[in-house]
């Protein structure tokens, strides 16, 4: 770069641009997030429920209660699970059928529209409707393992609880994964195929060239695309309260499902918005730990 | 496989593809299929024992009734609220990325920041957002959702589009100034084009979230703006469930995102090689 | 195509000539709502109500009909049950006061009255005369549903309540009751009476037919579950609390039976039953799948195929055994008076007054009776005057008998436990129940409920809602004399 290339792009004439070109997303975050952030905190400090609307200040009650919440830490826990297996098969997953359209195919249009399906589907109909091909009776599911096992089967998808994870995993996997998919293929799509055909007649494997060419091309997107999924998972909920409510028990509750029960139905306002801060704080970790090991912040 | 000849090894290859795309393509979208099928299916298929996998006659009687009562209306509601936020936050984040990424703005500081917005668990928000909103007046209508849809896709919109940024290679950007261009030309004539696929892919799932969003539309809303994710749940009753209704509304809901997919897709894959900008 | 919109024009006419034959000297409670609401004309009243089937009655017959009597808007704000509480109780306290008159479901009506969200009603009720109508809405729901600590808080508008459904071809089969009598040594009970009898007659009818006819089927999902176990607990003489220490006694023997006989059942019920819901026992039962079942009143209408030609219930399954169903109590003989609606009045309403004269013209004798027939209503008749209507008995060849059955649930119902946070406490009945199909021991769940309903006791403070269940256990549908 040429010295004259430099000073020009650092060049004080826009100074303020950069700011400008932040301002409007910055000033429709505050004025959307600033009040329930704000009234969250507050409020966590008080003691309002369904009954009553007790404004004094009551401490860190809420927060000591959080500690001594068995339910709440088995919420977490279940997220967690549910997280560290759904989140790396979506992106095994969807990294290997962005490969597999990278190229030139037949129809490759259709496909990638057809494939993206699952994620368009609203959540809460896609779970209903895996709740009635799961259903012992009426669903297609044990309908197709009966013809393998050759005698009817019963397996109670949404009560079994040998059933309930691999089937909420499998449903999540199922929607997600052409988010990566999509996103993927439009990252590897980018990278450079000169240098890559170059590396082919070098005689370098797939995996290599994978590993030293594609992948730092694409890790930026990739790894947001990991973040933004994982925070997700973070925040499940359709999936599950379709298929089992959080049950059998709370077997399979999340602490979105959870937070749903206590604060949409039974108007827990200040323990709820304790255990929102509880997962904000647990998130903010969490990501500041990712982005410094992911290399985000360059 | 290397003592074939060269076609040959393509055409295997080819074939071994095409097959894993269709079987792809079954599990992923039989789910969808039999969903759509519902919405051709009586009652007596829809709960038939053993399970039915093709109705036996197609007719558009569920589609119509859905035109008739007005039902169809909400997906065009959720097609305004959905489209319009997606615009905006695109516009909004894409800038706003590129500060990040070009200038620094903010450090890693205000990045962190930006990605919180979507740590809230939704559930936890939504009283004090619908506070904010009675004191605006904005419950149940489109400039309320518009701009709440628009706020939650933001962090969105501007993570992915710093990483499909950082892609393009600083040279072009610094060779437009030196050529005489202003901030403003190389961020629309020369980073815009370039980003091409990753905005495609980022303003599908823009759009599909605020098109599926569900929680916020059923707290905000009252009458004047039912979104169509709120009107599917309005089938699912204690004692009824309008299947076939949940089905035509949801197929009626995906036509028009699976159309935007299928046309836009261009955008998505570029297969062009980028030599001709090295050289 | 018959649609939505000339259904309710259909309904329209019918109830128009409905009103012209009352005695002319008699000035109804309907009458008295019309002519008082004069003076709001052209304004603009909003009524929450449930989604979906429910609310085609405000949409499609008494909005139209209200606007046509007295100029006044309805504007009908749906939501989907399982958010209805949320919305109420969000408006309330937001303060934004966009809704003016209510469906409440009265089990949230002690929380709802805590938090001061609902208006109550008595001044109006003396104000438009609307005390005599009030008294002949049939005792359970009058008694049980319409008031909280002595005042009213909402008008008994659906009459919800669990009938047994048999089949009288399958019990009636004279082979079937001769190999009964020969195995069991006594007659076949048609129907039966007692859980006993009913879990005999089940286990014989799979056996006999080799599975093609399954004993019966129920909803067994947890969400209705969490119903019948309320209404058998309840039958085998259970308390929920007790009185004194308002500890919970529900892993009593009496709900370790119930748990233990549910087992049992599905045994010969069929398979997958712990996953069905309202519609699945529907389609099975219609479908000549299942002999007998427990359920709400619709099952009774559509298996008759009474309103099922509708377009808006053309989601039935045709059912295939219309004249061969038989109605009876559930076995004990109390059901439940399973959910249910009440009708009320938004305390931040800033249209009170012409919301309350809308809820009683709604639940006069003269409307409510039109409502109730209408084919894809889901208002389940709920006044004496109901039961005993020659219209409604003409409607298909044995409703005589349905509107018997209803009219028995209606005097001898179980009200749902209702007190302050019920949900905490139907949220562990739920659980409970997920956990027994998931293998768990009985007694062992039911100890570990007994456990969290006394912890959420605690924390609502046990005075309090001593107070509120002693008030819930005074009224007559909490506990009758079995």
């Amino acid at each position: 770069m040429t010295v004259a290339a430099a000073t020009a792009l650092r060049a004080n004439p826009d100074r303020n641009f950069r700011y400008w070109l932040l301002t409007p997303a910055i000033f429709l975050l505050l004025l959307v997030g600033l009040f329930p952030l704000f009234y969250s905190l507050v409020v966590s400090f008080m003691r309002i429920d369904m009954m009553d609307t007790d404004t004094s200040f009551a401490g860190l009650y809420n927060y000591a209660n959080m500690f001594k919440d068995k339910r709440l830490w088995a919420a977490l826990g279940h997220t967690l699970l549910i997280t560290v297996i759904a989140l790396p098969i979506e992106l095994l997953l969807g990294l290997a059928m962005a490969y597999l359209f990278l190229e030139k195919l037949p129809g490759r249009q259709i496909f990638i529209s057809l494939l993206v399906l699952p994620t368009i589907i609203s959540p809460i109909v896609a779970g209903a409707t895996w709740r009635l091909l799961f259903d012992n009776r009426y669903g297609p599911i044990n309908q197709v393992l009966g013809w393998f096992a050759g005698h009817p089967v019963t397996a109670l998808w949404t009560i079994n609880p040998h059933l309930v994870y691999p089937a909420i995993i499998f449903c999540e996997i199922w929607q997600w994964t052409p988010f990566m998919f999509l996103i993927l293929l439009a990252a590897l799509s980018n990278v450079d195929k000169s240098q890559t055909e170059a590396a082919a007649i070098d005689g370098a494997g797939f995996f290599r060239t994978f590993r030293r060419i594609v992948l730092p091309a694409i890790w930026p997107v990739m790894a947001i695309a990991i973040l933004i999924r994982g925070l997700d998972l973070a925040r499940i909920f359709d999936i599950i309260w379709a298929l089992t409510s959080g049950g059998p028990g709370t077997m399979t509750e999340t602490i979105s499902v959870y937070t749903y029960a206590q604060g949409f139905k039974q108007f827990e306002t200040s323990y709820t918005a304790a255990i929102a801060f509880l997962v904000i704080v647990i998130l903010t970790i969490v990501v500041t730990w990712a982005i410094r090991r992911m290399g985000l912040a360059k | 496989m290397s003592s074939l000849p060269f076609h040959r090894r393509k055409n295997v290859r080819l074939t071994l593809r095409y097959f894993l795309a269709c079987m792809l393509v079954l599990i992923f979208v039989f789910p969808v299929y039999w969903l759509f099928i519902i919405s051709f299916k009586t009652p007596d298929e829809i709960f038939a024992f053993p399970p039915v996998w093709y109705p036996k006659s197609i007719q558009f009687s569920n589609y119509m009734v859905l035109f008739k009562d007005g039902d169809a209306e909400t997906v065009l509601n959720s097609l305004i609220l959905a489209t319009a936020s997606t615009f905006i936050a695109m516009i909004l984040g894409t800038i706003a990325a590129y500060s990040l990424v070009r200038f620094k703005t903010g450090g890693e500081n205000l990045a962190v920041w930006i990605i919180s917005q979507r740590m809230m668990p939704p559930v936890a928000i939504v009283f004090p957002v619908f506070l904010l909103y009675v004191f605006f007046g904005w419950v149940d209508t489109f400039f309320g959702l518009i701009l709440l849809y628009t706020a939650f896709n933001l962090p969105y919109v501007i993570w992915m589009m710093r990483g499909y940024i950082e892609d393009i290679p600083l040279e072009l950007e610094e060779s437009a100034l030196v050529d005489g261009c202003s901030r403003w030309a190389v961020l629309w004539k020369v980073v815009m084009p370039m980003a091409r696929s990753g905005l495609f892919a980022t303003a599908v799932f823009t759009f599909v979230f605020a098109w599926n969003e569900f929680l916020f539309a059923l707290v905000l809303t009252r009458t004047e703006v039912t979104t169509y994710t709120v009107q599917v749940t309005h089938y699912f009753g204690g004692q009824s469930n309008f299947w076939a209704k949940i089905a035509a509304m949801s197929v009626l809901g995906t036509i028009p995102v699976f159309f935007a997919v299928a046309t836009m897709q261009r955008y998505l894959v570029r297969g062009i090689s980028m030599g001709a900008v090295k050289g | 195509m018959v649609t939505r919109r000339d259904l309710g024009k259909i309904g329209l006419a019918a109830g128009f000539a409905g009103t012209f034959t009352r005695p002319a000297w008699a000035e109804s409670a309907a009458d008295i709502a019309v002519k008082a609401a004069q003076q709001y004309k052209g304004q603009t009243i909003t009524i929450v109500w449930e989604a979906g089937l429910q609310s085609l009655d405000p949409l499609n017959f008494s909005g139209p009909k209200w606007k046509e009597l007295t100029g006044i808007d309805v504007k009908v704000v749906e939501a989907p049950i399982a958010e209805m509480f949320t919305k109420i109780m969000q408006d309330f306290k937001s303060g934004a006061g966009a809704y003016d008159a209510l469906n409440v479901v009265p089990a949230w009506m002690p929380d709802l009255v805590n938090a001061g969200a609902l208006e109550v009603l008595d001044p109006f009720v003396d104000k438009y005369g609307f005390r005599d109508e009030l008294q002949k809405i049939a005792p359970t729901y009058r008694d049980n549903q319409m008031m909280v600590n002595g005042k009213i808080y909402g008008f008994p508008d659906d009459g919800d309540v669990f009938v047994m459904y048999y089949r009288t071809d399958v019990l009636g089969d004279p082979a079937l009751q001769a190999a009964f009598k020969a195995k069991l040594g006594y007659d076949l009970p048609v129907p039966p009476t007692t859980w006993k009898e009913f879990d005999e007659v089940g286990a014989f009818i799979t056996e006999f037919t080799g599975g093609k006819t399954y004993g019966a089927g129920f909803f067994r999902e947890s969400g209705y579950a969490n119903f019948t176990f309320q209404e058998r607990f309840r039958n085998e003489g259970g308390k929920f609390f007790d009185g004194e220490t308002m500890k919970a006694t529900i892993n009593t023997d009496a709900g370790v039976k119930v748990f233990t006989d549910w087992l049992a059942e599905n045994k010969f019920a069929p398979p997958g039953v712990e996953q069905w819901g309202f519609v699945e026992n529907l389609a099975a039962f219609l479908q000549g799948q299942t002999a007998m079942t427990v359920s709400w009143p619709p099952y009774g209408r559509w298996a008759a195929g009474y309103g099922t030609d509708q377009e808006v219930m053309s989601w039935v399954p045709k059912s295939t055994i219309a004249g061969k169903v038989g109605y009876a109590m559930p076995p004990g003989g109390h059901p439940e008076l399973a959910a249910g609606f009440c009708l009320s009045v938004s305390s931040t309403s800033k249209n009170k007054e012409a919301a309350y004269l809308f809820i009683q013209w709604l639940n006069s004798e003269a409307v409510s009776l039109e409502r109730v027939k209408l084919p894809y209503a889901l208002r389940d008749p709920f006044r004496d005057s109901h039961f005993t209507d020659p219209g409604y008995a003409a409607l298909w060849p044995e409703a005589k008998d349905y509107l018997a059955a209803l009219q028995a649930g209606a005097n001898n119902g179980l009200l749902d436990l209702s007190l302050l946070q019920t949900d905490k406490y139907e949220e562990v009945l739920r659980q409970s129940v997920s956990k027994l199909w998931a293998g768990e021991d009985p007694k062992a769940i039911l100890d570990t409920a007994a456990g969290e309903w006394d912890a959420i006791t605690e924390k609502i403070g046990v005075d309090k809602q001593k107070a509120i269940y002693a008030d819930w256990a005074s009224k007559s549908g909490a506990y009758p004399k079995m």
